[in-house]
């Protein structure tokens, strides 16, 4: 569930169909960049009613899913 | 006399910070700042805890008042440097080129008031949350790393999102650039490219010069490819930089061969054709060598002309 909600929200960040978004993508090639991957992270803290403190570095779509997944 | 929150809050007389910038404020730039009745800011910038504590010490000697460090988070010393800032009780912690979080909670903790440099919304946002006493909102215009939203974009949007004070840097060289951030919200300042030409900054002449002579489209950004944009003046280096982020038969850890060393070249051997000089868009509106605390005082007096004679613009 938290994969679907995260796929969606790059996707939609992205202008891309969710289902062009894996667990193994990585943010880098995604073009993803520091910056959106904090706009992100509060995008998903009130959607799903949680604080995430962003403390490493994310890497991957999957490393997403696990940190967030790791606070619920 | 034009007041603001962030005297109180920093213990300062005039809202007007010097932004922290490696390789070039040193402790004796940011006591002659602090002396000016600004807050100064010491660049730890990669380099180790040695050379801060050095460097504060320095600071020590020439002021009594307050002034604060800057600590580079992409730094290798990162670690090392946040918790001198900590044990040397330094008051005041600015934060740049990334998400300080992981710091935050033992400088609180250790009386020292931090205010991260943010560059878009979200992360101010996060920044509040963890405690920042304020933030300083960078535009894209700005000298050094940046991001790509200009100061006149992301200064009110981060004023709506936050409650803290928003201190707004990018492009601010006078005091028509201070009243007019101060009319998107801001309570004060920070700069950064106007004091490379202060008497108490110790950067080599030829990098003074090059800014005094910078026209309005002088400086370009270069670094976008491996993520970490850089806005300096264009010179060869910069030149040779940008075509070869466009040659995509070379690879990305060439590419990051090319800038080592290019920002100590210019700071200290003033390196017209290898240095990389970092500087701001604003660097065409920099005439002029002063002391720091001259152009403090140039700036507020400016802004309270303007401030003063906006009140005539509505009837
Ligand atoms: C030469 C130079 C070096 C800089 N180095 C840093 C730095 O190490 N850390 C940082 O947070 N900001 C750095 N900056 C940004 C400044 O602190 C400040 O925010 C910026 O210069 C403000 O914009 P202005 O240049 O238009 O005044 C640097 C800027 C310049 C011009």
């Amino acid at each position: 569930m938290v994969f679907e909600k995260i796929a969606e929200i790059i996707a939609e960040h992205l202008g891309l169909a969710a289902d062009s978004v894996s667990r193994d993508s990585s943010l880098e090639d995604l073009g993803i960049d520091s910056l959106d991957t904090v706009e992100m992270v509060m995008q998903l803290e009130s959607d799903l009613g949680v604080e995430l403190e962003l403390e490493g570095k994310i890497s991957t779509v999957g490393e997403l899913v696990d940190f967030v997944e790791s606070k619920l | 006399m034009i007041n603001s929150p962030i005297c109180g809050l920093l213990g300062i007389e005039h809202p007007i910070i010097q932004g922290g910038m490696a390789w070039v404020s040193d402790g004796t730039l940011a006591a002659a700042v602090s002396n000016g009745g600004g807050l100064g800011i010491i660049s730890a910038m990669s380099a180790d805890a040695g050379y801060l504590s050095r460097q504060v010490a320095r600071a020590r000697s020439l002021t009594d008042r307050p002034f604060g460090v800057n600590v580079m988070l992409m730094s290798p010393y990162a670690g090392e440097v946040a918790r001198t800032v900590a044990d040397m009780g330094v008051s005041v912690v600015t934060t740049g080129a990334g998400n300080p979080s992981k710091y935050m909670k033992m400088w609180i903790d250790s009386g020292v008031a931090v205010i991260p440099v943010v560059a878009s919304v979200a992360l101010a946002r996060m920044m509040e949350r963890s405690g920042a006493s304020a933030v300083i909102a960078e535009g894209g215009e700005s000298g050094g790393h940046v991001g790509d939203t200009s100061t006149l974009v992301l200064v009110p949007q981060v004023c709506d999102a936050v409650g803290i004070p928003v201190i707004a840097a990018g492009g601010i060289a006078d005091g028509r650039g201070f009243a007019a951030v101060r009319a998107l919200g801001a309570c004060g300042v920070q700069i950064g490219t106007r004091f490379l030409v202060a008497d108490e900054c110790s950067i080599h002449d030829n990098y003074k010069d090059k800014i005094i002579k910078a026209s309005d489209i002088a400086t370009v950004v270069t670094g976008r490819r491996l993520g970490h944009a850089v806005r300096s003046l264009k010179t060869p280096f910069s030149r040779a930089y940008l075509k070869a982020e466009y040659d995509s038969a070379l690879p990305d850890e060439d590419l990051e061969k090319l800038g080592v060393g290019a920002l100590r070249l210019a700071a200290v051997e003033g390196d017209a054709e290898h240095g990389c000089f970092l500087a701001g868009q604003v660097a065409g509106m920099v005439k002029k060598r002063q002391r720091a605390a001259d152009i403090i005082s140039e700036i507020m007096a400016e802004a309270e002309v303007v401030i003063k004679g906006a009140s005539e613009w509505a009837v």
